[in-house]
């Protein structure tokens, strides 16, 4: 046994790998979403849309909270359990911003005219980034299960995998966003 | 969640102390929320069974309608109430009926019935790992598909009817609520069990991929790993990289049915109302859905093709002829799979220049399909063959692939496609190759892996009469369809009578219906063989009842959770050392010897 | 009664199946397991063979019986669907021979090398040659039917020669509308959000090219010899114009129009004739499913002489035509159709 477990140790932590696999699945929602952008564009009907501004601060919250959750991470490793909690701390508080900036932005679009219903251009849209902010929204509900984790006084067991899980996913909705906004100004 | 299940898994990692668990399992923890994959995949196996059930008696139903359109059956009425008035079914119910038959048996039977149930089962036992890499998430996974179970039956019993569009779904038709009364509620549950339906593979796949990469035992490098295990593999990597797609696709035409927008609909006047949406495109949701709908084929047959290799070794007494080649044809296969989608579209109005693309690329698939049927027939040459239940199964397969995939070079040629297309050609085509085919192969899966599931032998004599009925009732059913096909005869019609070019088919659709009953019955003798030989099936006395080399059966009779009471065992050889150096077999924990030949 | 009958038929054969099957399980045990074994192995190897054999014979049975009534004896019925029929005959050769012979050397090795006491497995794994042979030929067979294909395909979706006679065909829940272009040979502009009960194409007559367009239900009327090219349209779901006689086929898809174009070889007439069938009708099927009365959806093409065609077409009322003409009889005073006038009289004009 011992001799088996020493070459799984080896290999990728098994759940970090399943996560990877996640993302590539994940991914390929999205190309599914933005190939069928990409040919809806090219047919009739399309009207053009400018991004509300605060998607650009969104998009500074969020690589904000990939700096800092990619700090707690350290923290953590270094067993700065203060600094550790602070950080996810910060990081959470970053994801709900986000989502509520990506909310405002929404609301600012209906505002403008740029409703649901009123294009297919416009439609994609909505469910593009209306999805992208379900994935963040499940990345703040695993953020807040760590967070209570970290402040339960009954298990003491330092274990990298969960932060580290986590950390991987936060930035890959990180990255994902930054291609959905260059995507969404490149592809109008 | 996964916090505490990596705190699980680190712990059955670490040490070696499973077994010692089990005096804690509750009948709840052993039978209903087991992490244990062997236990995960006889819910599979089990649900499916219960799934295929319904949509075999589906396709009774609806078949009676076919080959008896002149006659009443009271006893209908009974059952149905409105949707059967007057003892013969109504048009919107038997649309109902045939779209339920094709969503229950592509997706609940043969992708979660079959990849369920056998990549759970084999997966771990043959690659050698204790578990899967996240028992928790593998068991969200049945747990989900029991889920979308629970939603799709509900759906057969709502008001206005489930959902009737086919199982392909093509919106306008499954957009809008005045179309067809099938697209009200029932197409909405549809949806959303279809979306847990895509949670759960997504889950199971991400596990199965994770599984083989990591957790293989000593020795178990890649190339020694049995086909069955690099079908599933291929499988999970086509599930997880095409369903996401279709669940987008999904979710565009939920938006579409209920919040207004316009994906897929545009110009549309309908029952008298004229829709406001323009702009949208109803071509653009087909290639959304085939996308998936093209992999999705080979997520039902790639399974299937892995345990017929295997078991057509094991019982050839020989190895599997060109393994790698084997191996590559499958690569192939599921790379191919991605590639082709839009020949299912070659009527829509598609660009020729992009039509004759998938042309090129759809007729490369023969190309590995043939590697992969001249080498099962090589296989077989010289052997020294067993016909247990699982080979007669397995050699089954084989002939309704190669049937059922010839014919796809004609559908695969879009100048014959355009003749062909949506007529019972087709029909008889993919029940041949990918239907009745991926049956044989799960077929010949539970009767070879049984013994290792349930620790007993399912009963013989109900076994062979099974396979003979059903390859006999299968080519009895689907081969005269290829002439009603040729004939222009079109799929999916309620009644052909007032037809003056189908209408000659009235005593072949008879017939057809007549010979399908029979085999509908005969399923419901292996379902009896099933759960009878469960309970009071010959028990099971020796470890490696069919004589084979892989992992699996160096489990004990009926492994616990952890499958090896000791130490996983070290792979030294392939999976296919069959009648080698004078052995009749060697298994792949042996050592290789000193002066072993090399090939 | 007689169901039940069937149901109490079916149990009991079940019960003697599993009398038997359980007795068979018995008596394996008292003659010996292996030797049971061995006996059924042969029974059933010599069923394969006997599979194969009358499945060959039933092949060519089932031929025999059918062939007749698929739609190749009596040859296309346009001339472009002539060629599908030669790609047809040949793609059936080629995997004809294919599945005979595979076919033969599966259940043959199955039958030939089950299992005996005199010989032992043959171990051979792989052949690098031989595995190449067949990733080659299967590979050259399928570049043919690949060339054949694609040439046949590029024909007959080029665009339809200049003298092509148009006709637009519209799919709805669950019949179809043709319309003609008239003297002008052009059809009226048509906007879905124009219609009504009675304009129930939609179509916008405010364009003068509208004023002489026929519209027809059901029945289509088209010359003998002449390119017809038809541009396709849905107004609900997708619906499909599937033409078996002119081995032709394409989709009817809202919002976007499509094509397919064909040139009809034989009268109706001369196909009761070819066919030995006095009620020989071409008939247009909708092939994608498209709600409750998809079976039903029914078109009916009469393929006449030009001469048939040109005395009917004379004798056909302009849509615009019948619609307002009606309209003015109700008026008190019934005068010539002024466009200008009925164009206001049209709803939701803009």
């Amino acid at each position: 046994m011992s001799s088996v477990a020493m070459e799984q140790q080896q290999k990728i932590h098994p759940h970090k790998f399943t996560l990877w696999v996640a993302i590539g699945s994940l991914v390929m929602m999205f190309a599914g979403l933005t190939s069928a952008y990409i040919v809806k564009r090219n047919q009739a009907n399309w009207q053009t849309f400018d991004l509300p501004v605060l998607f650009w601060y969104s998009t500074g919250v969020i690589v904000l909270s990939s700096v800092t959750i990619f700090l707690a991470t350290r923290a953590f490793r270094e067993r700065a359990m203060l600094k550790y909690r602070r950080l996810l701390a910060a990081t959470l508080v970053l994801g709900v911003l986000f989502i509520a900036l990506q909310a405002l932005g929404f609301q600012q679009l209906w505002a403008k005219g740029i409703t649901l219903q009123k294009n297919v251009s416009f439609s994609f849209l909505y469910v593009i980034v209306g999805l992208h902010a379900a994935h963040v929204l499940g990345g703040v509900i695993a953020l807040l299960l760590l967070f209570a984790k970290a402040f339960s006084s009954k298990k003491r067991i330092y274990n990298l995998v969960p932060i580290e899980l986590a950390g991987t996913y936060w930035h890959f909705v990180d990255v994902l966003w930054i291609y959905l906004l260059i995507f969404l100004m490149m592809i109008r | 969640m996964s916090v505490a299940t990596l705190h699980h898994a680190d712990v059955h990692g670490a040490h070696d102390t499973h077994h010692e668990h089990h005096h804690h399992e509750t009948f709840i923890t052993k039978y209903v929320f087991s992490q244990d994959h062997k236990m995960i995949a006889k819910q599979f196996l089990i649900t499916g069974i219960i799934w295929a059930f319904i949509g075999g008696l589906f396709s009774v139903l609806f078949r009676l309608q076919l080959g008896y359109p002149e006659s009443t059956f009271p006893w209908l009425e009974d059952i149905f109430g409105h949707w059967a008035a007057g003892g013969k079914l109504k048009p919107e119910f038997y649309y109902a009926l045939v779209t339920m038959h094709g969503t229950i048996l592509v997706f609940f039977v043969l992708t979660a019935g079959l990849s369920g149930t056998f990549a759970n089962f084999l997966i771990p036992l043959q690659v050698g790992a204790r578990d899967m890499a996240s028992p928790m998430l593998n068991m969200l996974s049945y747990w989900f598909f029991f889920l979308a179970s629970i939603i799709m039956f509900c759906s057969l019993f709502v008001q206005t009817g489930p959902a009737s569009g086919g199982w392909t779904i093509y919106p306008p038709l499954s957009a809008l609520g005045d179309a067809s009364s099938g697209s009200k509620i029932g197409m909405d549950l549809w949806l959303v069990s279809m979306a847990m339906f895509i949670v759960s593979s997504l889950l199971g796949g991400l596990n199965y991929i994770s599984t083989i990469l990591n957790m293989r035992t000593k020795g178990m490098s890649m190339t020694r790993m049995p086909l069955t295990v690099w079908a599933l593999f291929f499988t999970a990597v086509l599930g997880v990289l095409s369903f996401p797609v279709l669940l987008s696709g999904a979710i565009l035409l939920l938006f579409d049915r209920n919040l207004g927008t316009s994906f897929y609909l545009s110009d549309i006047v309908v029952a008298g109302k004229i829709l406001p949406n323009e702009g949208g495109s109803a071509i653009l949701f087909q290639h959304l859905f085939w996308f998936l709908g093209h992999p999705e084929v080979y997520i039902i047959l790639l399974p299937a093709m892995g345990m017929s290799s295997e078991i057509i070794s094991v019982n050839s007494r020989k190895p599997i002829f060109g393994y790698m080649a084997m191996v590559g044809s499958m690569f192939a296969i599921a790379i191919l799979a991605f590639l082709v989608w839009a020949h299912h579209m070659f009527v829509t109005g598609l660009n020729p220049f992009l039509g004759s693309v998938f042309v090129l690329l759809t007729l490369l698939i023969a190309v590995p399909s043939a590697i992969k049927v001249f080498n099962w027939l090589t296989t077989l040459w010289k052997g020294s063959i067993r016909f247990t239940p699982g080979m007669l199964f397995a050699i089954g397969f084989v002939s309704l692939f190669i049937s059922g995939g010839l014919t796809g070079i004609f559908l695969g040629n879009s100048a014959l496609d355009v003749h062909l297309h949506d007529t019972y050609f087709v029909v008889a085509h993919f029940h041949i190759v990918m239907g009745v085919a991926s049956f044989f192969g799960m077929f010949a899966g539970v009767y070879h892996w049984f013994p290792k599931m349930f620790g007993r032998y399912l009963n013989n004599t109900m076994a062979y009469i099974h396979f003979w009925v059903t390859i006999v009732g299968a080519y009895l059913i689907f081969w005269p369809m290829h002439y009603e096909g040729l004939a222009g005869m079109p799929r999916r019609y309620f009644d052909y009578s007032n037809w003056e070019s189908f209408k000659q088919f009235a005593s072949l659709n008879q017939f057809i219906s007549f010979v399908a009953m029979i085999v509908f019955a005969v399923q419901l003798l292996f379902v009896f063989n099933f759960f009878y030989s469960i309970f009071k099936g010959r028990k099971v006395t020796s470890l490696n009842p069919w004589g084979s080399n892989t992992l699996e059966w160096t489990t004990p009779l009926r492994p616990g959770h952890g499958n090896w009471p000791g130490e996983i065992p070290e792979v030294h050889r392939g999976p296919y050392d069959y009648g080698k150096d004078g052995n009749e077999f060697i298994p792949q924990t042996t050592p290789v010897g000193e002066h072993e030949s090399h090939h | 009664m007689k169901a039940f009958l069937m149901v109490l038929l079916g149990v009991l054969i079940f019960v003697v199946i599993f009398q038997i099957a359980k007795a068979s399980e018995y008596v394996s045990v008292l003659k010996g397991e292996e030797k049971t074994r061995r006996q059924n192995n042969r029974i059933n190897a010599f069923l394969l063979m006997g599979l194969l054999i009358f499945g060959l014979i039933g092949v060519w049975y089932c031929n025999e019986l059918y062939y007749g009534k698929t739609l190749f004896p009596q040859g296309s019925a346009s001339v472009e669907g002539e060629k599908i029929d030669t790609m047809l005959y040949i793609t059936i050769a080629i995997t004809g021979v294919v599945f005979v012979i595979t076919q033969i050397l599966l259940f043959w090795f199955s039958y030939k090398y089950q299992e005996s006491d005199n010989r032992k497995a043959f171990y051979y794994p792989h052949n690098n040659k031989l595995e190449l042979l067949w990733t080659t030929v299967p590979a050259i067979f399928l570049t043919v039917l690949v060339v054949f294909g694609l040439k046949y395909w590029f024909k007959i979706t080029a665009d339809a020669p200049s003298n092509a006679l148009v006709v637009e065909v519209t799919g709805h829940q669950f019949a179809w509308e043709f319309r003609y272009p008239g003297a002008d040979g052009v059809l009226g502009k048509k906007n879905f959000k124009l219609t009504t009960s009675k304009n129930n194409l939609g179509v916008d007559f405010s364009d003068p090219a509208s004023k002489d367009d026929i519209h027809l239900s059901n029945t289509m009327h088209i010359p003998v010899g002449v390119p017809i090219k038809m541009v396709i349209h849905s107004q609900d779901v997708i619906h499909d114009v599937g033409l078996p006689h002119f081995r032709l086929k394409m989709d009817a898809v809202p919002g976007i129009p499509t094509t397919q174009w064909f040139t009809p070889k034989y009268t109706t007439a001369e196909m009761k004739q070819r066919t030995g069938n006095p009620d020989f009708t071409y008939e247009i099927a909708c092939d994608q499913l498209c709600g409750a009365n998809h079976f039903a959806m029914r078109g009916v093409i009469i393929v006449e002489t030009m001469e048939e065609y040109k005395k009917w077409l004379a004798e056909q009322k302009s849509e615009y035509a019948t619609l307002f003409e009606k309209k003015e009889e109700t008026k008190p005073v019934a005068d010539s159709v002024a466009p200008k006038q009925t164009a206001q009289v049209l709803p939701a004009q803009k």
